[in-house]
C-alpha cells in the first residue's frame, strides 16, 4: 500500500521543548515523557459472523465536532483512486465497501459490511457475495447490487484513476484486456449481477484474499448515474455514517451526519460526534502543540502526523493519555540485488552495515520505528519474531573487521557497492556518508551516485540502472494484513518488471512455492508465510531496518481514539467527546 | 607641457588631485599637504578606537579561519567524526560543553561544534573575501572603460549594468544555483566533497555577477567628471596611451570610492552566504558552514540553545566588526568629515 509517511526520516527532524540545563538531552528535566509501546502481533482476522450494530465504545457519547488536522494533504477522495492511507482511513467514514475491518480490542478484523465475506467455487476462481437489504445512500436512493459491479468496473479505468490499486487487473477475468466503463462499455465478463442481492466476480487465477481486498473504497457502490467520472472525487455519494458538508480540496473538509445510514446493518461504524472538520496545511509541529495543550477547541481535536520529537519530553503526567501509540503496516529495508551481488558478499554487507548510526542520524527512535529483523512486520498475520539471523536484526554498529575477514574468505576485497542517494538534502548526505564510511571500512570499493531529489524517485525505480544495492521499493506495507500483500508482490520473477522487487530474485522454484502458499485458505496460509518468510531472509535478499509505528496526538476531550493497524493511521469510527 | 593645477609645484603624473582635500581642509595644519588622501584616510583610521577595535575582531576571524585545523587538533577533534555514543535515542546530545567537546556535540549526528564552529569560518571569510575581489575588479574595470570611453561601448556597458541591476537577485540566486551545479557536472554521479565544491564556486559566481554593477556604475560615474579635468586632457594630449591614463591617472582618484564600496560590501557578502546557505541555495554538507549549521539548528533552539547560538553570534560579530570597520573606512576618506 502506498504510504504518505514514507519519508518518515525527514519528518522527523527533531525540536525540543525543554530546555537543558547542562546537557541538551531530551530527558532532562522530564523521566523522558512515558514509554514507548512495543508493536503486538496481530492474530487470525476474520469474523464472517458479525452483524450490525457495532458494539458501544465504553463511555461513549453522542454529539459535538472532532477537528482533525494534518499538515500533508489527502491527494483525493474519488473512490478509485484512493490508494495513500490518510485518505482511505477518512473515507471509512463515508464510503462503505464490501468487507471492512472492524478493530476488536485493538485488531484488525475482517467483517461483512455491505455484503457477506463471500463464498469461493470448488476451482477457487468464482466468488459470490451477498447484499445486505434495504441499505441506502445519503440522498435516500437504494443501494443496488448493480452499483458494486459498476464500482468494479470503475476500478479498471486506470487511465483516468491512476492512482487506484491494481490487484483485479492481474487477478479478475480479463483484467488484463477490459479498460473500464468509459473506453470499454459496460460489458465486463469478470462481474455478474444474477439477482438483485448477488454479486459474482470471476477470477483469472485464484485470489484467496479478495475478500480483504474488497474493503478497499474502491469498491463502494457508485451508481452509474451518477458518476461524475473526474468530478466525483468533490462530493462522492455516502453509504457510511458521515457525508461530505463542504469541502475545499487541499485546504478543509466538513462532514456530516448521514441521517439514511442505518446502524443496525453496519458492524464496524459509529455515529457519536455530529461531524468531522479536517483542517490541512497547518504545520504539523504547531498543531500538534495546540492538541497537547487543549485549550478551548483544541480540546476536541487530533493531529494525525507522527509526533514531533520536540513534543515527546512534554508527555508526561496526564499528557501520556493523549499520545496514542499503535501499529503501522511496513517494513523498511535496503534492498540488495541477487543479480548482481553474490551470497557472500551479500552476508558481508549485512556484517559490516551501520544500522544504529544510520537510524540515529535519520532521526528514528521508538516513537516512530521498532528495528526489524523480518520481512513482515509485526502487524501482519503470519509475523514471527524467529531469531534474527547473523547480521540481519536491524540493529548493531557494523563489523568492518568481521565484514572484512568474510570478504577475503569469499576472495572479494575491494567488491564495488553502489547505489543512488539524495545530494541535496542534509539527512540523506549524512546518513550516505555514514554508509559510505562504515562500508570503506570493511575493504569495500563505494561509489554512491548522488542526485537531486526530483530524479531519485525515478532513479531507484529503474532496476536496470548502474548500482546493485538500495533501488525501490526501499520499504513495504501491506495492503491488507496477510502475507500475500508480501511475498507474492515482492519475491516473485514478475516483481522485477512490476519495478515492486525486493533483491530481485527470479527463481522458478520460489515462484512456484509462494503460488501454492497463496492458493491455500488464509488460514493455513499464515502459518507458511512465516516459514517462507525466514526461508528468504536467508538469502540474504534485503537488510531488514525498520518496522513503521504509528503516534499521534489526540486533545484531551477525545475518547476511543485506536491506531489503526491496517492503515498506520486514526480509527475515525470509534472516535467520540468525552464532554 | 605642466598640467594646471592649483598646487604651487608641479606632481608627477599619476599622483592624485588634491584640490578637493585642499579646499575643504582649510584649517588643516600645512603637513597634511604632502600627504595624499589615502595616507591621510589612513592615518585618521588609526586614531579612531572602534575601527582598531574592529579591525583587530576581524583580523582574528581570519586567524580563526586559517588556524582551524590547527585549533581543532588543540581540542583533539576534527569536524566529520560522529560521536554518536553521545546522542541518546531520541537524538539529542546527552553532554554539554565539556573538556574534550568545547562547544558539545552536535544532535543526531555527535559531530564536535567546536570543530565545526572554527572550519565554519573559513566558508564564510572565502566566500565574502573572493566575491569582494571579483566585483571590485570587474566592477572598477567596467566603470572605468565605461565611462572614459563613451560613445557606444558606453552605452552597451551602461545598458549592461543596467540590466544586471533590474534582475531580482533573491529569485535569480536560487534558481541559477541549482542550474549552474549542474553545468558544472554535480547533478549526478558526483562524490559529495565535489558536489560541495562546486556549490562553493556556484555560489560565489552567483554572488559576484549580481555584485559588480553597482560598483561599476558608480565608478563610471567618478570617471565621467573626472575624465573632463586637465590633467587628464594634458595626458591624452601627451599622447599617453589609454590604458596608462585609466590606470595611471584615473584609477589612484578612485581609491576612496572603492575602497568604501569594498569595506561595506565584505558584511553584505557573509551575510549572503550564510542567507542563501539557510535557504537551501547556497553550501551544502559536508562543508563546515555557518549558515548550514543554522539551518539545521532552528528546530533545536529550545533543546540546544548553543547549537544555534554559536554560528548566529559568529555572523553577527564577523558582520558587525566588518560593518562597522567599513564605516569608519569611509568617514576617514570623506573629505567633509573633519573630527
Amino acid at each position: 500500500m502506498r504510504q504518505v509517511k514514507v519519508g518518515l526520516a525527514a519528518a522527523v527532524a527533531a525540536t525540543l521543548a525543554v530546555s537543558g540545563c547542562g546537557s541538551p538531552s531530551s530527558n532532562n528535566g522530564s523521566s523522558g515523557g512515558g514509554d514507548s509501546k512495543g508493536i503486538e502481533t496481530q492474530q487470525a482476522a476474520l469474523d464472517p459472523t458479525a452483524k450490525g450494530p457495532a458494539a458501544e465504545v465504553p463511555g461513549a457519547k453522542k454529539g459535538g465536532v472532532v477537528t482533525v488536522y494534518s499538515q500533508s494533504t489527502p491527494s483525493t477522495f474519488d473512490p478509485t483512486d484512493i490508494y495513500y492511507v490518510d485518505a482511505n482511513a477518512i473515507a471509512k467514514l463515508v464510503m462503505r465497501s464490501p468487507t471492512q475491518f472492524a478493530l476488536r480490542n485493538g485488531k484488525p478484523v475482517l467483517v461483512p459490511d455491505l455484503t457477506d465475506l463471500g463464498t469461493v467455487s470448488a476451482d477457487k476462481l468464482t466468488w459470490t457475495f451477498k447484499l445486505q437489504p434495504g441499505i441506502k445512500y445519503a440522498d435516500g436512493s437504494e443501494v443496488k447490487v448493480e452499483d458494486l459491479a459498476y464500482a468494479i468496473k470503475r476500478s479498471f479505468a486506470h487511465d483516468v484513476f491512476a492512482n487506484g490499486p491494481t490487484y483485479q487487473m492481474t487477478f479478475f477475468k480479463d483484467g488484463d484486456k477490459y479498460k473500464g466503463p468509459y473506453t470499454d462499455g459496460d460489458a465486463y465478463s469478470g462481474v455478474e449481477t444474477p439477482d438483485a442481492s448477488t454479486l459474482v466476480i470471476h477470477l483469472s487465477r485464484p485470489f484467496a484474499d479478495l475478500p480483504f481486498y474488497l474493503s478497499f473504497p474502491a469498491f463502494t457502490p457508485i451508481p452509474k448515474a451518477k458518476d461524475t467520472k473526474e468530478n466525483y472525487k468533490n462530493n462522492p455519494l455516502a453509504t457510511g455514517p458521515y457525508q461530505f458538508d463542504t469541502f475545499t480540496p487541499g485546504t478543509e473538509l466538513k462532514l456530516k451526519k448521514n441521517p439514511n445510514w442505518d446502524p443496525e446493518t453496519d458492524p464496524v461504524r459509529h455515529q457519536y460526534p455530529d461531524g468531522f472538520d479536517f483542517k490541512w496545511g497547518g504545520e504539523d509541529p504547531k498543531t500538534q502543540q495546540q492538541v497537547l495543550n487543549s485549550a478551548g477547541e483544541d480540546a476536541n481535536a487530533l493531529n494525525y502526523g507522527a509526533v514531533d520529537a520536540s513534543l515527546i519530553p512534554q508527555l508526561t503526567g496526564d499528557k501520556k493519555a493523549q499520545l496514542i501509540q499503535g501499529d503501522n503496516p511496513c517494513t523498511y529495508s535496503v534492498q540488495l540485488d541477487t543479480r548482481k551481488i553474490p551470497l557472500e558478499v551479500r552476508k558481508a554487507i549485512a556484517k559490516a552495515y551501520p544500522y544504529d548510526q544510520v537510524n540515529k542520524a535519520g532521526g528514528l527512535n521508538s516513537y516512530n520505528s521498532e528495528p526489524a529483523s523480518t520481512v513482515l512486520p509485526p502487524s501482519v498475520p503470519g509475523y514471527t519474531k524467529y531469531d534474527a539471523l547473523p547480521d540481519l536484526s536491524g540493529v548493531g554498529q557494523g563489523d568492518p573487521a568481521g565484514a572484512k575477514a568474510l570478504l577475503e574468505a569469499a576472495g572479494k576485497v575491494g567488491f564495488e557497492l553502489s547505489w543512488y542517494y539524495d545530494n541535496t538534502k542534509p539527512i540523506p548526505q549524512q546518513t550516505n556518508q555514514i554508509r559510505v564510511d562504515a562500508l570503506k571500512a570493511a575493504g569495500f570499493t563505494v561509489k554512491p551516485i548522488g542526485v537531486p531529489t526530483a530524479e531519485l524517485r525515478a532513479k531507484i525505480a529503474d532496476y536496470d540502472a548502474p548500482v546493485n544495492m538500495g533501488q525501490a521499493p526501499q520499504g513495504w506495507c501491506s495492503d491488507w494484513p496477510s502475507g500475500s500483500s508480501w511475498f507474492p508482490v515482492l519475491f516473485q520473477s514478475h516483481s522485477i518488471s512490476d519495478g515492486t522487487s525486493w533483491g530481485m530474485l527470479s527463481d522458478k522454484a520460489l515462484d512456484a512455492k509462494i503460488d501454492e502458499i497463496s492458493n491455500l485458505p488464509v488460514d493455513q496460509a499464515t502459518a507458511k508465510w512465516a516459514e517462507l518468510d525466514k526461508e528468504i531472509m536467508g538469502m540474504y535478499v534485503a537488510l531488514p531496518r525498520y518496522y513503521g509505528k504509528l503516534a499521534f496526538l489526540v486533545g484531551a476531550n477525545i475518547g476511543g481514539a485506536e491506531g489503526d493497524a491496517t492503515m498506520g493511521e486514526p480509527f475515525y469510527p470509534n472516535l467520540y467527546l468525552k464532554n | 607641457m605642466e598640467p594646471m593645477v592649483t598646487e604651487p609645484r608641479a606632481l608627477p603624473a599619476g599622483d592624485p588631485d588634491d584640490q578637493v582635500e585642499n579646499t575643504a581642509s582649510a584649517a588643516a595644519p600645512i603637513r597634511t599637504l604632502s600627504k595624499s588622501p589615502t595616507r591621510i584616510a589612513l592615518g585618521r583610521l588609526r586614531r579612531d578606537k572602534v575601527a582598531m577595535i574592529c579591525a583587530i575582531i576581524c583580523a582574528i576571524y581570519v586567524l580563526i579561519a586559517i588556524f582551524a585545523p590547527v585549533l581543532a587538533r588543540l581540542e583533539g577533534q576534527n569536524p566529520t567524526d560522529l560521536h554518536q555514543s553521545l546522542i541518546d535515542e531520541f537524538g539529542y546530545p546527552t553532554i554539554g560543553p565539556t573538556g574534550e567537546h568545547w562547544f558539545g556535540v552536535e544532535p543526531r549526528l555527535g559531530r564536535d561544534l567546536f570543530a565545526r564552529w572554527v572550519y565554519g569560518a573559513r566558508p564564510s571569510l572565502i566566500v565574502a573575501g573572493a566575491v569582494t575581489a571579483i566585483t571590485t575588479a570587474v566592477g572598477v574595470v567596467v566603470g572605468l572603460v565605461a565611462g572614459f570611453s563613451g560613445g557606444w561601448v558606453d552605452r552597451v556597458l551602461s545598458w549592461l549594468i543596467d540590466l544586471v541591476l533590474s534582475l531580482p537577485y533573491l529569485l535569480f540566486a536560487i534558481a541559477s544555483s541549482a542550474v549552474l551545479v549542474a553545468i558544472f557536472g554535480g547533478a549526478e554521479g558526483a562524490a559529495p566533497e565535489a558536489v560541495a565544491r562546486i556549490r562553493f564556486i556556484s555560489l560565489i559566481c552567483v554572488l559576484a555577477f549580481f555584485g559588480w554593477a553597482s560598483l561599476a556604475r558608480l565608478v563610471r560615474g567618478q570617471v565621467l567628471s573626472l575624465r573632463e579635468r586637465e590633467f587628464v586632457s594634458a595626458a591624452r594630449v601627451l599622447g599617453i596611451p589609454t590604458r596608462q591614463v585609466l590606470f595611471k591617472e584615473l584609477l589612484p582618484n578612485l581609491v576612496a570610492p572603492i575602497v568604501v564600496s569594498v569595506s561595506l560590501a565584505l558584511p553584505g557578502y557573509v551575510v549572503a552566504e550564510a542567507g542563501l546557505t539557510v535557504l537551501g541555495a547556497g553550501l551544502i554538507e559536508p562543508t563546515p558552514s555557518w549558515g548550514l549549521t543554522i539551518s539545521a539548528a532552528t528546530t533545536y533552539y529550545r533543546a540546544d540553545p548553543l547549537y544555534l547560538w554559536l554560528p548566529v553570534l559568529g555572523i553577527t560579530i564577523l558582520v558587525l566588526a566588518l560593518s562597522l570597520l567599513g564605516d569608519a573606512v569611509r568617514d576617514a576618506f570623506d573629505p567633509r568629515t573633519r573630527r
